[in-house]
């Protein structure tokens, strides 16, 4: 069965310990906090950064200012982009929920990057032999029984581990019982052809102003690595249609000269 | 005639100021790789985890094998579809394929960031990735080309190779037919490998159908840049430019110009684009569609600019231009506004794909000097007959 984790961002208070204990875990080193138009720090995910929280300000209809906090990492897709793009297969897709990478395949081409619809894969750009990196859904802590490592930290239970399908009953167990508190839909449960990150907010995500950026809502329910699947299924049958037409129209046409040139002669 | 030659391409021999030119740039790549491969990506060029592919795979890989399918489009119009008229254009398109080829393998190798990686595709399958299959049909269409210029190669330093020539000869049609089979799978791929990702980019160019449209482009691309390195190659090595064949090649040409912008106007209305907005992309597809399909394919209709050597130059060198400019567009400008971050290719990213231009000019003139590349002509002027009977 496949592992999820069911992100209530109605529960989140913003501290940041998920991304401490995410650095903590993962060894990765600290960075220095800086100030920008939003409260989110660090600003954005890196190859030293797995997760963050962003920080939304939407001014709400009636008065007053909603703020909203909703943690971004790699959502582990069902059908991930990455894994169909890869092309000597350094990124896999686990049965047990994580998308996992591996250091000793990778080229360093950077496809993933281009092809993730969420902009996760990072680049060690500073690095003179670069690998790529992102969350890993902490696969090493869930092979010997433990639960990932920001799930553990989260004060507030916004970061549930779980069994996906258990966890999208628990989301609309949720959502039927708060209805006023809740966007009436779980995003990640069909996005992108489902991902392993179930949110509950209060808001869609339009309004949050996700569109475009980390999370998308324009990516409908297609399965993100169905088109390279498609492509690649087309291939043999291409590579033969166009082999065999080859040869049959080198045969066919050289005949056909054959004949034409033969043709004056006899008449 | 032959005095204004000399001053900008080499004579006998001598150094002139283009083939200079060529060295310095050269020489400054080879520097540029050093930093590139000492310092690593980040310190070298100007990629980020926003545009994580820039320059390189724009040009060296993308517009490099565009630019480089003439050798394709040439061996099927031969040996496929029998127009033996265009034989004389066939050895000059082999080797700038195979030179195109180089410039993709070797910008590859730079553009990677584990260069020493690059064979992991051959033993490390993943059937599902398109760039694995793209990987491979390079990998394999090189080795064809390779095999080619080989070929070409035994007829003047082998011929008492005899049962090598015969070998050869058998398999000829195997190598035909897997060339263009390649060729086929890996210049739509090219476009295919887009196609995963048109959430990101303008619509203007996301579809569903850049893998045809990527082959149709790069057909157009394979023949404008055969007519101009015919025409600069006759200037070069003083021969008569062939402006018989090359207008006839030059109608196949606005033909397939015109299917292409059919494809193009079908994609675009299937898909309902807004076409008619004003931004920064939609310049780039303004001058891309009306500057470099539509325009070239105009011009090419009518049969005094068909006929003419500066015609040819100017159509055919829009053409390419356009293949090019595509192959930006796709990768790297269809991405305005959709990003949050800007990209501009580093002095180092500059430097180093010039210098994989100058390469490509510099084995060019090689191969036309040490092999029998240019056709048995009545207008050879040069004082070697070139070729072999």
């Amino acid at each position: 069965m496949s592992k999820a984790i069911l992100i209530d961002t109605t529960k989140c208070i913003g501290c940041r310990a998920c991304q401490v204990a995410c650095k903590s875990w993962n060894d990765l080193k600290g960075g220095r906090a800086t100030f920008s138009e939003t409260m989110s720090n660090p600003r954005y995910l890196s190859s030293n950064q797995y997760t963050r929280i962003i920080f939304r300000e939407i001014p709400l209809s009636e008065e007053g200012l909603g703020w909203y906090f909703i943690s971004r990492r790699c959502n582990h897709c069902l059908d991930p982009a990455c894994v169909s793009a890869c092309p000597v297969a350094a990124l896999v897709k686990l049965p047990s929920g994580p998308v996992v990478y591996d250091d000793e395949r990778c080229i360093g081409c950077r496809y993933c990057m281009m092809a993730c619809p969420f902009q996760i894969p990072k680049f060690q750009w500073e690095s003179p032999v670069p690998l790529v990196r992102k969350c890993t859904f902490c696969a090493d802590r869930q092979s010997i029984g433990l639960a990932p490592n920001c799930t553990t930290t989260c004060p507030t239970g916004t970061l549930l581990f779980g069994e996906r399908a258990e966890l999208l009953k628990e989301a609309h167990r949720r959502i039927g019982l708060e209805s006023d508190k809740y966007y009436p839909e779980v995003y990640g449960e069909k996005v992108a052809g489902g991902l392993s990150n179930l949110y509950l907010t209060s808001v869609s995500f339009q309004e949050l102003g996700l569109t475009q950026v980390g999370f998308r809502t324009d990516l409908g329910n297609t399965p993100q690595g169905l088109r390279g699947r498609e492509w690649m299924s087309e291939v043999p049958l291409v590579a033969v249609a166009v082999g065999g037409l080859a040869v049959g129209l080198h045969y066919f046409i050289q005949r056909r000269a054959a004949v034409e040139a033969k043709k004056p002669k006899e008449d | 005639m032959a005095g204004k030659n000399e001053k900008w391409y080499p004579g006998e021999g001598k150094l002139t100021t283009g083939k200079a030119v060529l060295y310095i740039l050269l020489v400054l790549g080879l520097i540029a790789a050093g930093a590139r491969l000492y310092l690593g990506l980040g310190a070298t060029t100007n990629l980020n985890d926003a545009y994580p592919w820039g320059l390189w795979i724009s040009f060296d890989v993308l517009a490099g094998v565009a630019l480089a399918a003439g050798g394709f489009t040439m061996t099927a119009a031969i040996y496929i579809f029998n127009l033996k008229k265009f034989q004389p254009l066939l050895r000059p398109a082999k080797l700038s394929a195979f030179v195109g080829y180089l410039i993709f393998v070797v910008g590859l190798f730079f553009d990677l960031g584990r260069p020493l990686r690059i064979w992991h595709p051959m033993v490390m399958w993943n059937p599902h990735s398109i760039l694995f299959e793209v990987s491979w049909c390079v990998m394999l269409y090189t080795t064809v080309l390779a095999i080619d210029l080989f070929i070409i190669g035994l007829e003047r330093y082998g011929q008492h190779k005899e049962s090598w020539i015969k070998f050869f000869r058998d398999i000829y049609l195997f190598l035909v037919v897997a060339g263009v089979m390649l060729s086929t799978l890996h210049q739509s791929s090219l476009g295919a490998l887009f196609m995963l990702l048109p959430q990101k980019m303008s619509d203007l160019w996301a579809s569903q159908a850049l893998g045809p449209l990527f082959l149709a482009s790069a057909v157009i691309g394979g023949m404008s840049v055969i007519t101009l390195e015919s025409l600069i190659a006759s200037r070069v090595y003083q021969r008569v430019p062939e402006i018989g064949i090359l207008s006839d090649l030059g109608k196949g040409l606005g033909i397939a110009l015109l299917v292409y912008f059919a494809m193009k106007v079908t994609d675009l209305y299937a898909r309902g684009v807004a076409v008619w907005v004003w931004d920064k992309p939609h310049f780039f597809f303004f001058v891309e569609l009306f500057g470099t399909v539509v325009l070239p394919a105009l011009l090419l209709c009518i049969p005094e600019i068909r006929r003419s050597e500066k015609g040819l130059y100017w159509t055919s060198g829009l053409a390419a231009f356009g293949v090019v400019l595509n192959r930006f567009n796709v990768s790297l400008i269809g991405y305005i506004g959709y990003r949050q971050f800007g990209y501009f290719p580093s002095v180092i990213e500059i430097v180093m794909t010039a210098a994989l231009v100058a390469m490509a000019i510099l084995i060019f003139d090689l191969g036309m000097r040490y092999l029998p590349i240019q056709p048995v002509a009545e207008g050879v002027l040069g004082k070697e007959a070139a070729g072999s009977p």
